[in-house]
């Protein structure tokens, strides 16, 4: 059974476009945002997590759009109804086994999965090494200040708050999402600390943005897939997977909503800031911490 | 890991390169450790998280507002086109179902007297036809 590539990184840092890029490779399928290991049993994806800050409906829509599609052929609200009884007939099966058997059904395309939740926490990743001993594992990464602008310009930074990233300043808190940026990588790369070299990669979000053939074929090599022009090409219409729209009513999302309005992949130049200046969200004019400043070094920026 | 058959080689044991952020333990907003903040830390960022929920519901019922103010009258006249059978949505509240049975009830009333009303123009109207005809001594025009 062909084992998943997995895409490591914070949200906000491509890997919607990248997840579907590669998935349109005629040896791959790519998934929307299962988020399945975000808990141990697939029922967790129907538990209400907190009503602290946000709910989690969105979360189980990816894995519907994904079984209506994989079992149904297509994902309209019938299907989406079939997905949900599919669910709910394993809903005490631990998620592994569950994300298992939607492998198995795709075999032998190599599944190509990004759920940047499953960053947040060390334990989750450690649960996808457990599933699939023999996952890769490509870590993305993207210049702090823009994928710290792209956090915030987002529903006012929700996803920072969500993680608690936040400062205390005198007689205020207030969402500094560079933490968010700095332990979420923190946790990827203690992570991939147990995976062997072979089986991960390290690739800037920006060097694939500005020359994504060059990068993709990179990327194909790696797997050990095609990397001819005719997979590279199809890798550039994203826009072509089932999933890279807005689904049925009943399952709208499982990714990025940006990204369902306007899928296709248009070339451009990344600009990529400097690291020692006033970063945007702060009005103390601030710039970046120096571990973050490090660590955005150490991944080339 | 020498002498415990259970623990991992070291090649599979995870980094411990610490964090960087002030509020740590179970990530997710389920449990964050909030142990480690002073009282006044901890309403502070129960105040962000306030602030963040009032923005996020003025939003929405501003957009409830646009939405209502300009489709009111076709959501009005497609209430009860929201399902195949004509039913309204099986999770609407009752007191807007009992509101929908007495505005019907109410429409039904107003056709009836309507109903009843031209009929009796109708009749005042056949007479005054049948009056004019048996002055002239001919058919109505739709008997010829």
């Amino acid at each position: 059974m062909a084992q998943p590539l997995f895409l490591l990184a914070p949200p906000r840092s491509y890997t919607s476009l990248i997840n579907a890029m590669l998935g349109q490779h005629p040896e791959a399928f790519g998934l929307p945002e299962l988020c399945l290991f975000n808990g141990r049993r697939l029922k967790d994806l129907w538990t209400r997590e907190t009503d602290e800050i946000s709910d989690n409906t969105r979360a189980r829509q990816g894995i519907l759009r994904a079984v209506a599609e994989i079992y149904g052929g297509e994902q309209t609200k019938a299907t989406v109804t079939m997905a949900s009884h599919w669910a709910a007939a394993r809903e005490d099966m631990p998620v592994g086994e569950v994300y298992r058997e939607l492998v198995a059904k795709i075999d032998p395309l190599i599944p190509v999965e990004k759920s940047p939740a499953y960053t947040i926490a060390l334990e989750r990743m450690l649960a996808m090494d457990e599933a699939f001993p023999e996952a890769r594992y490509l870590h993305l990464t993207r210049h702090p200040v823009g994928q710290c602008k792209s956090v915030m310009k987002m529903n006012w930074g929700a996803f920072a708050l969500y993680v608690n990233s936040m400062e205390f300043q005198g007689d205020r808190a207030v969402i500094e999402p560079q933490y968010a940026w700095y332990d979420l990588n923190i946790n990827i790369l203690n992570f991939l600390d147990i995976i062997p070299e072979h089986r991960k990669l390290r690739v800037r979000g920006e060097d694939i943005m500005s020359d994504p053939p060059r990068q993709l074929a990179k990327i194909c090599r790696w797997l050990a897939i095609r990397d001819d022009e005719q997979a590279v090409d199809d890798m550039m219409h994203p826009e072509r997977s089932p999933f890279a729209c807005f689904g049925p009513l009943t399952a709208m999302f499982g990714n990025d909503p940006n990204f369902l309005r306007g899928p296709t992949f248009r070339p451009h130049k990344v600009k990529v800031p400097r690291l020692d200046q006033p970063v945007p969200w702060r009005d103390d004019g601030e710039g970046l911490h120096p571990r973050v400043v490090e660590l955005a070094q150490e991944f080339g920026y | 890991m020498v002498g415990d058959g259970n623990s991992p080689p070291p090649w599979r044991v995870p980094g411990k390169r610490p964090k960087l952020g002030p509020i740590q333990g179970d990530p997710v907003t389920t449990h964050p450790n909030l142990d480690a903040l002073t009282p006044r830390q901890r309403a502070l960022r129960t105040a962000v998280i306030q602030e963040f929920k009032a923005k996020k519901v003025k939003k929405f019922l501003e957009k409830q507002v646009e939405h209502l103010n300009t489709n009111r009258q076709v959501v009005e006249g497609i209430k009860f086109l929201f399902d195949e059978h004509g039913r309204p949505p099986r999770n609407a509240p009752l007191e807007d179902i009992v509101e929908q049975r007495r505005h019907i009830e109410y429409q039904i009333r107003w056709f009836e007297a309507l109903l009843l009303e031209l009929k009796n123009r109708l009749v005042k109207v056949k007479e005054i036809e049948d009056y004019a005809f048996e002055a002239l001594g001919a058919e109505p025009l739709d008997e010829q």
